[in-house]
């Protein structure tokens, strides 16, 4: 067995997380321990029909976000080769990209190799109900080793459990208030307006409104949009 | 199968499911527990490599007006242990509200011996909470699956014996385990008729935010077509209107 005094230094830099400075330093150290070079932490935006990647944490250049682009960023934090905690991650490799699971073509795939990015892990945090993503890369295919980057994930979820506001702002996934949130619960269990009403103990106008806003703040066109929008992202 | 064949296998198998030196290992455990008693049997592996007496599985019920623990099952399956009743009642408010924005483990240690309180305690990440059920001692950790649903994995036991390096594998081993139980939970999947594709398709548009008219401009359909479909697969889906059909399509993942 391991000796009880196994603690990494991310486990003392994260477990005493508090600020975006903090953050930074948690990851960074992260990334060496693991054996990558770049590290990125992203949050998924749903806007209308599509995903789009906001950037929380990165060491990426910047010329490489800007030459991947977020579209192609968002697909690879949630594509096919994305692990959830407890599942074996399984890495996208430049060189052998276009693939069957054809997340990035030719073009991309020897630009994501040229900037470094050989090998990409694409790992789902969960952080509460909040979903993050990770992307753990190395300039050469076979560096980042498997059983400390499955570690790793864990890591990331607690870690980013210490500073939940400011995940929360940098996400924002959730722009609901309490009531709003419960009364889209209810529609979304079948639930008539009246009949929520009754549950909520407020009056049928209430609800009406505060189902409005709920559908105003998702730019939805109906009550059936907006709940599939907020089941889409696990808000309900 | 020959003889030499079986050892190996049996080898294989044993190794994997204790091997302190080895690297990170997610059990034997598959991740296509078909059923509860697979599910029961997966966490049984899992409490048998920490050493812990008892186990249970539950859901946070996604109402967020009575947000609660719901039982799914435990180390009494298909009984129900007293500790269960215990954390699904009262007791459990507090590490709800915990599951909903965290992800770290929680620990407990009323046993009454100081053992437990001491493993616990040397556990980066892990936090100390009030006991979830009196006179124990135990480990709960928050576990999430794909289409939001939240839950906790609890293990209870006086002579629990968990090192940092294995909190991670059992967390790990506890997000796959409800990953297949919430997959098999929503239970009437099995029984719901086959929807078919053209029905699908107009649930598809109508989460998209589709009006029946819409969708029969864009289907090519007549606009009564178009809701035949939709209350057919509403009936399916067992939901009483369109509304709840979109979050139940949606949570089975038969949409995306």
């Amino acid at each position: 067995m391991s000796s009880p005094a196994a603690l990494l230094q991310s486990d003392t830099l994260g477990s005493r997380l508090t600020s975006r400075g903090d953050l930074t330093s948690f990851f960074m150290q992260l990334t060496e321990e693991i054996g990558a070079d770049s590290y990125m932490l992203v949050a998924i935006v749903h806007d209308q029909d599509r995903n789009d990647a906001r950037i929380v944490s990165s060491n990426w250049i910047f010329d490489a976000i800007e030459l991947i682009g977020k579209r192609l960023i968002a697909g690879l934090a949630q594509g096919a080769l994305t692990a959830a905690p407890g599942f074996r991650p399984k890495p996208l490799v430049a060189a052998r990209a276009p693939n069957a699971e054809s997340l990035v073509s030719a073009e991309e795939a020897r630009l994501l190799d040229v900037l470094g990015h050989a090998e990409i892990y694409s790992l789902r945090l969960n952080v509460g109900r909040q979903r993050l993503f990770a992307l753990f890369s190395a300039a050469a295919a076979g560096q980042i080793d498997q059983s400390a980057l499955m570690k790793a994930q864990l890591k990331c979820c607690y870690a980013l459990s210490h500073i939940p506001q400011l995940i929360a702002a940098a996400a924002m996934q959730d722009p609901l208030s309490d009531r709003e949130r419960e009364c889209l619960f209810w529609v979304s269990e079948g639930k008539t307006t009246d009949e929520v009403a009754v549950i909520l103990g407020v009056s049928s106008n209430t609800v009406n409104s505060y189902i409005t806003h709920a559908i105003q703040k998702f730019a939805a066109s109906n009550r059936a949009m907006a709940i599939a929008t907020a089941i889409r992202s696990g808000i309900i | 199968m020959k003889q030499a064949d079986i050892k190996q296998a049996a080898e294989a198998l044993f190794n994997e499911q204790h091997n302190p030196f080895g690297a990170f290992s997610l059990g034997s455990e598959t991740h296509q527990a078909v059923t509860i008693p697979d599910a029961v049997r997966r966490c049984r592996w899992i409490s048998v490599d920490i050493n812990a007496s008892a186990f249970g599985l539950f859901f946070v019920s996604p109402s967020p007006e009575r947000a609660r623990l719901v039982p799914c099952f435990d180390s009494d399956y298909p009984g129900i242990a007293v500790a269960t009743k215990f954390i699904s009642g009262a007791n459990g408010e507090e590490i709800v509200r915990h599951t909903g924005n965290s992800t770290a483990p929680r620990w407990w240690a009323d046993d009454g011996t100081a053992a437990m309180s001491e493993t616990f305690s040397g556990l980066a990440w892990a936090e100390q909470m009030a006991p979830l059920a009196p006179g124990t001692s135990g480990i709960a950790f928050p576990v999430h699956a794909e289409r939001g649903q939240c839950g906790l994995v609890v293990f209870l036991g006086s002579e629990i014996t968990i090192s940092q390096d294995t909190l991670y594998e059992i967390h790990a081993r506890c997000f796959s385990l409800f990953a297949a139980v919430a997959r098999i939970r929503p239970g009437d999947t099995g029984k719901t008729r086959a929807i078919s594709k053209r029905e699908l398709e107009c649930l598809k548009l109508t989460a998209n935010g589709n009006t029946s008219e819409e969708i029969a401009r864009l289907l090519k359909l007549s606009v009564h077509t178009a809701n035949q479909y939709l209350t057919q697969s509403t009936q399916k889906l067992n939901a009483v209107n369109r509304n709840q059909a979109v979050a139940k399509a949606l949570r089975l993942g038969l949409i995306e």
